[in-house]
Formats: structure tokens, sequence, C-alpha cells
């Protein structure tokens, strides 16, 4: 898009104070290192869960990890789950529409034109989301302030943008584009170092080039080329002193993974990696990945399942094999988490004590409680890590908890205390209670 | 001060006497040396005393004239008319004229980096060259299809039509069509998409903005991301905007979708028995320096054009001190600069790489088809094609250990950074490929196109019958035609885009919307003059027309014919100027004449509640006669009219500029710009001012040693539309502009060359830039 490439061009001077910010430099890039860095990400993924085979049946640091998140066994003493937090906003849109769209910002839809199977049409939230709010927080202040802020992952959304597919809003009507493709990532990421790199790579050239030229005009015009040259090794300079001071290893991605169904699960992969690296430069204190969007299609034909997931979620619980299809999907997503939680586990805090999972905190969820009831009651929410101080290796159990109490929850565990998020009708009991 | 009149006559009769003596022999040197080296210098360099050095424009007799009445400074009375004239005479030809100058220190063509302009239009013609060219007709508007259904089922498509613009309000009916087309449309839900291309003509950001209370997605000059994607109607928002970078003179894409469909109520059930929503739509555009309007219909094709890879990187504006813009110094910020656009360029070419170089990913022959496409972008950039050796050096090397995407970008980074790109004639070029560069520079600030090239490298252009012919032809494309309204607003000294705003008391509806309309009909008149055959600059000075819309006729008081198409605001609800529709009146024809009394043209020159003579005096003396006049030696500000209530602006401007340090310059300014004060501070005729009838009574001194003296505006015009001085002055601006060298580089007697031809040509404008274009692509030998 025009407009962000201009953005990017402008925020790309050669000049050497712009460079640490560039290239993530140390001296910016881990300006602060007395205060812990805390982190958050948010994983979604859709079409509810198999509750016999999720909740622990157990209330308290006593719990048996159910068939789906059994693959979270290593970590169970970071494991805190969370019956009983339901998703009360009403008003407009259809189940999956006000699920994934009321899930991170505890508000309602705007009436609009995306026109479900049943119930009313509507447009976007009418508010921001949890996770941009904290990282407006932690962006506002410089002691927490990274390049990105926050880093919105998503494995195969489609490639439509309406109330289905967006989760993270920045602001009323302000849905942000998840980017599920690792390879626009990384450019995201890596591009401004790549092309330095490329630029550096061609100096000898030009430096030929402009002395053939410069010997080929008159003694009056070479004036003109000789003060050319002269900014021409002024840049190759800047660019050697910042090569030098380059922070960390830029990751190697798979090359070559196309963005279809089958590869979901490189995919997948390829996006953690760079999320877990992205944590380590310090590029972001905020992520949050989207596997697919509500209603999402997936066939995880790499589970000998070849039905699509939603349509799978409408089996009635007495269809038995659609039940175990369903618990062998949602234990995949659980794996993915898993490989997260262990990524995040074996990579020291950089400049600080400790692993990145003592610092960060993953909640996992979902649109709804249950796919074939369209519930939103007891919607599955998982946290992971110690980056909120809550404490965890627990099963809790809330009776009908509105799930705006968690985002307030969750704010505050950033040390941002607001009263209200979302619908301020559900905000009234404030945090929920026994998480810290 | 006040002993000064008393002095001078003491002085008088003091020594008249003994210079009376010796006027006849004594030379006009040596009266320099005796009376005016030791202000002005042996050479007329300056001193401490009197630091502007002399030269100028002045004619020897109006030379002959300011030195017999102001010099010697302290005694104006020491050299008579005789002796004045000889002292004239000698300065003239030894520093004081021009081409004396140009003897003294001749003017040299100097090497040029591409200017910002023309750094972004050969980028984007380098790109522009492996893509479709496809031309764009006669006709206005775009494609607009409408289907009876929300998505754009083909099947369900019923018309198929160009609409003029995109100004409808549906309410709650289905699209405008005969009764029974109509009846097949579902009013609750249908779509629309309106495709084709937009014509940008300046460079700038161009804001488009949507207003609509449905579902819409805008593309512009990108077919794959949305400028505005709203396609969720969501809320009560109806307003959608988004910005893009677009470069003159040339055609974008562009469509837009609209989608009605049901809101905020549960279809399923009670859909049948509500009536449908309202709906409407407006696509619109905010230009530069401009406020919203419709996007009229001559800046629409239903042609479908090709992206256009413009690069945005901000970039130093480039050095204008000579009135025109050059690339004769080179900065840091400017080489960052051409380093941010070279990335930015080869981002856009990786992004689009098996589009550009028809290689897709994975294809067995890719390297091969990159390798091809580079050696043709190099080619492209260099003007010319590469040898052996320089394609090791600029392509296969890249293309060593590097993966193919980095290859390529190493390859557009160099290429873009290469002196051989960044200076359109830099050594290495034919002779022959020379003249086309400099061709396509002056032309199109570009890059030569595949015919001119052809003819390049067929060595046909020494030929000057076949160079003529070749910038003919590109003198007719788009391109050109904007570049020439450019200098024509560049020579109105309206290319900054003055500020408009008048006193909201004095003159209530002047505001930003009705300033923009003014430029509008400023630029249609012009597009108008230089597009006929004649385009005579003449013409140009003298033509009665004026290009009104409504909100014009309303404010000058002018009664649009009665067959005149009347657009008024098509949408229901928006609170936003719709009206497109311009029309041609002749307006006051015994009053005005051509673009000196265009009411923007007198706006401008003129502050905010009151005209201003000095702004029209010295915009006709400097802009239009050519006439070297410096600035104030401090700033003034004009005395205030609420101050003087009986005087009237020609009365407080002549009190003001009364004083000796003013008169040397006031003399010549003011009385031209008295001539247009029957027109006020928004251009309108009037006949008082403060009750007192107006004066509109002025003169000039030609160089030619005559005095010019006119009643009006009109009659002002009339003079200058026949003054060889204006002819003179346009026809070395416009050379300046296109060749961006000074004139006299190109020879002594340029000038005098270039005038003899624009005369015997009948002032036509087009066959000057033909000339000045091959003028400069010829290029003597430096």
């Amino acid at each position: 898009m025009p407009r962000t490439r201009r953005e990017f061009v402008r925020d790309l001077g050669v000049s050497a104070a712009a460079m640490p910010f560039v290239l993530n430099l140390p001296s910016l890039g881990f300006a602060n290192q007395q205060k812990r860095k805390q982190r958050i990400i948010f994983i979604f993924s859709p079409n509810g869960t198999v509750p016999k085979a999720f909740w622990p049946s157990e209330e308290g640091a006593k719990f048996t990890l159910k068939e789906i998140l059994s693959p979270l066994e290593p970590f169970k003493d970071q494991v805190l789950t969370l019956h009983g937090v339901s998703d009360r906003i009403r008003g407009d849109g259809d189940g999956h529409m006000r699920g994934i769209g009321c899930l991170l910002t505890g508000i309602e839809l705007y009436p609009g034109n995306v026109q479900g199977g049943s119930d009313t049409p509507a447009g976007w939230a009418k508010g921001i989301s949890i996770d941009q709010e904290i990282r407006n927080v932690l962006q506002k202040d410089p002691a927490t302030k990274t390049r990105f802020g926050s880093l919105e992952f998503g494995v195969m959304v489609p490639d439509r943008a309406d109330t289905w597919t967006r989760w993270s809003y920045s602001g009323a009507n302000k849905p942000i584009t998840p980017i599920d493709d690792p390879y626009q990532m990384f450019n995201k990421l890596y591009g401004r170092a790549k092309d330095r790199e490329a630029l550096a790579s061609v100096l000898d050239e030009l430096g030929e080039d402009l002395k053939r030229v410069g010997g080929a005009v008159s003694a009056a015009d070479k004036k003109l080329l000789d003060e050319h040259a002269t900014f021409v090794r002024e840049m190759e300079k800047e660019l050697k002193e910042a090569k030098a001071a380059v922070g960390h290893p830029v990751p190697a991605l798979e090359p070559g993974v196309r963005r279809d169904n089958d590869n979901i699960p490189k995919i997948t992969k390829a996006q953690i990696d760079l999320l877990v690296n992205g944590f380590a430069a310090d590029f972001n204190r905020v992520a949050s990945l989207q596997f697919t969007n509500s209603v999402g299609m997936a066939r995880m034909k790499w589970l000998g399942v070849n039905e699509g997931h939603h349509e799978l979620s409408h089996e009635p619980d007495s269809n038995e094999k659609a039940q175990e299809k369903l618990i062998k999907i949602n234990k995949w997503f659980c794996e993915q988490i898993a490989y997260l939680t262990k990524r995040l586990a074996e990579t020291p805090e950089p400049g600080g004590n400790g692993n990145l999972l003592d610092n960060t905190l993953i909640v996992w969820t979902n649109e709804l409680g249950q796919g074939n009831s369209h519930t939103m009651d007891n919607i599955p929410f998982v946290l992971i890590g110690g980056g909120l101080d809550f404490k965890m290796g627990r099963s809790l159990k809330y009776k009908k908890a509105p799930h705006n109490r968690l985002l307030l929850s969750l704010a505050h565990g950033f040390g941002h205390h607001i009263e209200q998020f979302g619908n301020p009708s559900y905000c009234a009991a404030g945090p929920l209670s026994n998480l810290v | 001060m006040n002993l000064l009149p008393r002095l001078t006559i003491t002085a008088f009769l003091l020594l008249v006497p003994t210079a009376a003596i010796r006027a006849d022999e004594i030379t006009g040197e040596q009266l320099y040396k005796q009376h005016c080296v030791r202000c002005h210098g042996a050479t007329g360099e300056g001193t401490k005393k009197a630091p502007a050095p002399l030269l100028g424009d002045k004619s020897v007799p109006q030379l002959a004239t300011v030195i017999d009445h102001t010099m010697p400074e302290d005694d104006p009375d020491k050299l008579d008319a005789t002796e004045s004239k000889k002292v004239a005479l000698y300065i003239a030809d030894a520093f004081y004229s021009p081409a004396a100058q140009a003897r003294i220190k001749p003017p040299r063509i100097e090497l040029s980096r591409l200017t910002v302009k023309q750094y972004r239009n050969s980028i984007a013609d380098i790109v522009a060259s492996y893509r479709g060219s496809p031309k764009l007709d006669d006709r206005q508007g775009l494609r607009g299809q409408y289907f009876n259904s929300r998505g754009f089922d083909g099947n369900k498509r019923l018309i198929d039509r160009i609409d003029p613009d995109v100004q409808f309000d549906f309410r709650r009916h289905p699209p405008e069509a005969d009764q029974e087309l109509k009846q097949r449309f579902d009013p609750h839900q249908f779509s629309i998409r309106w495709e084709g291309s937009v014509l940008a003509p300046e460079t700038g950001l161009y804001e488009f903005v949507v207003h609509t209370d449905h579902a819409l997605r805008l593309w512009v000059n990108d077919n794959r991301t949305a400028l505005i994607d709203a396609w969720v109607k969501s809320g009560s928002g109806t307003e959608f905007r988004g910005s893009v970078y677009l470069l003159a003179g040339r055609a974008y894409p562009i469509k837009l979708e609209f989608s009605k469909a049901k809101q905020g109520v549960d279809d399923s059930k009670k859909m049948s028995i509500l009536p449908p929503k309202p709906a409407s739509i407006a696509l619109l555009w905010k230009r530069p320096h401009r406020v919203d309007e419709v996007i009229p219909a001559r800046h629409l094709s239903p042609v479908n054009m090709p992206e256009v890879c413009v690069v945005e990187a901000p970039f130093p504006p480039d050095d204008r001190s000579l009135g025109w813009e050059r690339g004769t110094a080179v900065t840091r910020e400017w080489e960052a600069a051409t380093t941010d656009g070279a990335i930015e360029a080869a981002n856009y070419v990786i992004s689009r790489l098996p589009e550009l170089a028809g290689a897709a990913d994975g294809a067995k022959d890719r390297d091969s088809k990159l390798k091809e496409f580079c050696r043709k972008f190099t080619e492209r950039a260099f003007r010319r094609s590469l040898s052996d050796d320089e394609k090791r050096f600029y392509i296969d090397r890249q293309f060593e250990g590097a993966e193919p995407n980095m290859a390529v970008k190493r390859v557009v980074l160099l290429t873009l950074k290469s002196p051989r790109f960044l200076y359109p004639d830099s050594p290495g070029l034919s002779a022959e490929q020379a003249i086309a560069a400099r061709l396509a520079i002056a032309l199109w600030d570009s890059l030569p196109d595949t015919e001119l090239l052809a003819a390049a490298n067929a060595g046909k252009l020494s030929n000057p019958e076949e160079l003529t012919r070749q910038a003919t032809r590109m003198l007719a494309n788009p391109r050109a035609q904007a570049k020439l309204r450019e200098f024509l607003l560049t020579w109105l000294k309206v290319d900054q885009n003055p500020d408009l705003s008048k006193d909201a008391e004095k003159f209530p509806g002047f505001d930003p919307a009705l300033a923009a309309d003014l430029r509008t009909s400023l630029e249609l008149f012009l597009d108008e003059m230089v597009s006929g055959p004649n385009a005579d600059l003449r013409q140009l000075l003298l033509a009665d027309d004026l290009y009104v819309n409504t909100r014009l006729a309303n404010f000058y008081g002018i009664t649009l014919p009665a067959d005149t198409p009347v657009h008024t605001a098509k949408v229901f609800g928006l609170a936003i100027p719709l009206e497109v529709g311009f029309t041609k009146v002749a307006f006051e024809p015994e009053r005005r004449a051509g673009v000196l009394t265009h009411p923007y043209i007198l706006s401008a020159l003129a502050y905010n509640a009151e005209s201003s003579p000095i702004h029209r005096g010295v915009f006709t003396a400097r802009g239009l006669l050519g006439v070297t006049i410096r600035p104030p030696q401090e700033a003034f500000t004009p005395l205030p009219a609420e101050l003087h209530p009986n005087l009237t602006t020609r009365d407080r401007v002549t009190l003001q500029t009364k004083p000796m340090a003013c008169a040397g310059c006031h003399t010549v300014m003011n009385p031209l710009g008295f001539a247009l004060e029957n027109f006020d501070a928004v251009g309108r005729y009037r006949e008082k001012e403060n009750s007192k009838p107006i004066d509109a009574s002025g003169r000039y001194e030609t160089r030619a040693g005559e005095v010019a003296q006119f009643a009006s505006g009109r009659e002002l015009a009339k003079f200058l539309a026949t003054s060889p001085e204006v002819h003179a002055a346009f026809t070395e601006r416009l050379f300046q502009h296109y060749a961006k060298q000074p004139v006299m580089a190109y020879g002594i007697d340029r000038p005098e060359r270039l005038l003899k031809s624009f005369s015997e040509n009948g002032y036509n404008i087009r066959r000057l830039v033909v000339d000045a274009a091959v003028i400069a692509a010829l290029k003597p030998p430096n």
C-alpha cells in the first residue's frame, strides 16, 4: 500500500541517528535492564472446544489435565484453567461474529452489513481490544516502548476482512489485519536490515561507476561528481558502522512454504519461531496469534481428519466419531501452544534472569464454549506462564463470570488499573477474584 | 532630508557650466570613472556604499533616464541627458546588459542530475516499460456495471454503461434506468462496480473520498490492496478517506465497488415487510491545495490503465533560485533520498516480480528471465544498451552467490544509484542517444520512449526535421501537456498555489471551495488556449472567455445561458460541494481580457480585503514584461485602508511609495498596477472605491523609449499582448523552464533568434516548446 511504503521509507533515512532503530541495536533494544519485561500473547483457535475432554474435573492446585490439554503436562505448574468465564455480550451479529469480535473487546458490534446464516447482520466491534489497550500503555512509557509494541500473527486467516476474521482492534471500527504469511512478517521484522545488506553489497561497484563517470566529464563538471562520490562514501561508512553493531541473528525461514491448508503445521511453526524471536529481540511485548478465523474451516488431514473444522463442530455430542475428531483437532492446537511454551521456556531472558516464559503470559481462548450449542458460557480460557504474577498451576472455576472481568485482570496485571473495559455493565465486580 | 532640495539647487548652480564645456569630447567611460566608480566600482561590481552590482535588463534609453534623474545620488543634476546617455551606453555595453554579462562570463551548460520530478517520472517509466500502455480515448467517466445482487455475480449484471461521474442518490429505489430494467432490481440489495482510470493533473498527494451509507471498496493505483476497505459496513460513518501520491499527466487504475445490503434487521423473518434502506454514493477527491470535489468526468476514463510505480520517498526540493528547477547541485540529503528512492523502487519491483519479469516463482527459466529483466531495467535507466563488459558489471556480478530476489534488488539499487541514471546527460551515450535523452528530459522530465530510442539508434535524430517530428509527437502526450500547464502556472507565478482566503465580511461566499473553482477555471482556460492549433500567446492575454460553474456565476453575477447543464448536488444529505460542471462564457468583454483579468489572478494579486496595485504591477512588470525589479531595501507594511478612509487604494499606494528610495522601481510598477484598479480584491469589477471614482489610468515606458498609456485593464492587456518585451520574456522563461539551463549558454544571440521564430510562427506556444526542446536536445558543444 503506497501509504505504508511512504512511511516505511521515511523511517528509513540513512542517517546514523536512525540506525539503532532500524537495526534494533542493543542501545535501544535493551534500553531498560532494571525493570522486568512483562509480555503477553493471545492465541485464538475457533469453533468451541469439547468440554468433557478439556476442563479438569477438579478445582484447585491438584488437578489432572484431560486429553486436549495433555500436551501441556510438562508445564502443568505454569498452567491456569478458568472454567465458568462467560462472554455475556449480546447485540447485533451471529454467535461466531460476536464470539470473535467481542472476545478481546468486551463490547458489542455495530449494526452493519455482514450477514451470517442467522441473526441480524453486524459490523465491527465498538471498542479497542485488550491486547491493543495493553500495547498502548506499554508504548506510552519510554521504559517499556518497543519498535512495534505489538505484532499480530495469523495462520491461514481467510483473505477477506469481515467480522469473523478479526479479533484485534486498535479502536472502535478499527480492526487490525493479522499477518498470516511468515515471509511478510519476516519482512516487517527484518526487511530494513535486508535492504541495507543489499545496498552494502553493491557499494564497491557504485564507487567504481562514479569514478569512471567522473573521469569522463569536464573538469568543471567533475566537481559535482566528486561531491556526489563523497556522500556515497559517507553512506558506506555509516553502513559499515551499523553492521558492526547488529544486535542478534536474523532467523532463517524454510523457503517456499505456500499459504495453503496442508501447510498449516509448517506455517504455524514459522510464525511461532518468529514470535519468540521478536520477543527475544524486544521488538514487541504484546503479540497475538490467530488460527484461521471464527467458523474456521481448517481440514487437518495430517491428523487423519478430512472434514472441515467448523462443520464437525456442529455435530451433536452423540456423534462420537465427530467428538473424537474434534478432540484431535483441539489437542493439535494445544500441541502448538505447548511448542510455543517450550520455545519460550528454552529462551533465556536477554539481559535478565530466567527465561522468556517466566515473564510472559499466554492466553489461549476461543469464540465459543462449545461448537454445537454456540454457547458463550465457559469460554475456553487457558493461561500459561509467569508474565502477570498470577498464581499458576491451578484449575479455577467461576459461575458465569463476565469475561470483561478477566480482561480487566490482564490490564491490572500490567499495572494498568482501569475500572472498566468494554461494556461497563459487566465490569462492576472488578477483576476476577483469586487469580493472584 | 529637509536640506536636500536646497543643496541640490546650489550644486547645480556651481557645477553646470564646467560640465557643459566638456560634454562633447568626454566619453561615457570617462564619465563613469569620474562620477560613478566610487560607489559602483570599476566594472559595476558594487562597493560598500552601493553593494548591488550594476546588472539588469533596462534598455539604454531607460538607463539613461534613470541616470539623468537619479545619478549621482548626491547630485542628480550633475549629468545632463546627453552625458547620462553616454554613461548608459558605456555601462550597458561594458557590463550592465545581459549580453555583456554573457560575454564577460559565458554561461555554461552545467552537468545536471535529475530533478525530483525527473527522478520520479524516470522510475515510473522504467517500470511502465514492462507493462502494456493502452491508449486513452476521448471517452470520459468510468465504466459502471450494476448487479442485481450484493456480490458481483456475473449472471446478475443488468447494466453496463459509462457514468460521467459517481454521485448517486438512489434513496430507497433501484439504480436509475429505464422502467423495465429498473423493475428487475431488488431495491434491498444491489451492487455496482465502477472502473477505469483517473488522470492526475498535477503531482502531489491526492485524497480520495467516498461518501456512502453502504459498503464500499476503493482501489487507486494498486490493484491488490484497497486504498479504502469499508466492505464491512459498521456503525453510522458515511465518509471514508485514503491518500495516494500521484505524478502529473498520467492515468492510474481506479476501481470502486459499492454494495447495498440489509443492515440491522433480522432478514430471515421481517425483511419482506420492511421498506428498503436508503442508499447513496459519491466518489470525490481532494487535489493538492484544493477542497473535496466530486471527481469530474474530464479526469476519468473508462479505459483500464496499468499501475504506475510512484516513488514517494521524500526529497529535498530542487534549487529554484534562477526561476526554474535545476539539478546542478548535490547535497547529502539529496544523496540520501536517492538511496531511499532506490530501495523503495527495488521493493516495489520485487513485490511484483512475477508480473514484471514474466517469471513465476519456481519456474525453470526463472533465473534467465530475471537476468533479462535486469538487463532491460538497467538499459532503460541508462537510456542506452549495455556492452558485454557492462552487462557483466551491472547484471551478472549481482547474481553471483545471491538468491534471485536479492540479485534483482542489487541490480535495481546499483542502477538507480548509478550516475549513469542520475545524470541524464552523462558520458557513455552516443551523440544520438544523448539527443534522445535530452529531448525526453525537456518534454517529459523523463526517459526516452521506445520510439525515440529507436530513432536515435537508427541515427535519425541529427536530422533536425526528424527531431522536430519526434518533439511534436511527444508534445501530444498528456504528460507534456501537464508540463506545459505547469510552465504557464509558473509564468503566472501561481504554481505555488497562493493563499486565496478573503475577508469573509467583505466578500461573503468567497470560501475555499470558490477559490478552488477559480483555480479550475484558470486551468481550463490555459488548457484550452494551448491545446488548440494556434496556441497563440496573444490570445492568452486577450481572450474574452471565462470558465464558470454555477457557484462562480452566482458570485460574479454572471447569467448563464439557459442551456447550461446544471449540476446540482445529487447526493442526499451530504454537506459537500458536489458540483462539477464548468461552462465557457464571455465575461465582461468590454472590461476584461485574458489571464491578467482572470479573477483568480486578480485575487491572488491582492490583499484579503483590498486590491494591491503593487503586487499587480510587480507581476506585470517582472512576470510579464521581464523587468528586473529588486525587492525593497526593507520590508514595508501597506498603509492600512481603515486609517485613510478618504483615500482610494491608488492614493494610499502613491502616498506610501513617494520617497526617493522607493520611486526608482515604483514609478515603473505602480502605474501598471493602477490600470487594474477597477478590479477589487476578488477580481470583481468596480467603478468606485470609498464612493470615489476609480482612476485606472496607467503608463509604461518601454525599453525602446516610448511611453505607452492605458486607461483600463483591458487596454493594459492589449498593450501587453503586442509588446515585444512580453514576447521576449515569455520566450526566455519558457526555454529555461524546459532546458533547465540559462538560454545564453546556447549562444548569446539565442534569445533573439528564439524570439524571431516565435513571432514568425504566430506566437504559437506549442511550436515554441518544440523549438526549445529541440535546441536543448541538440546542445551546442561546451
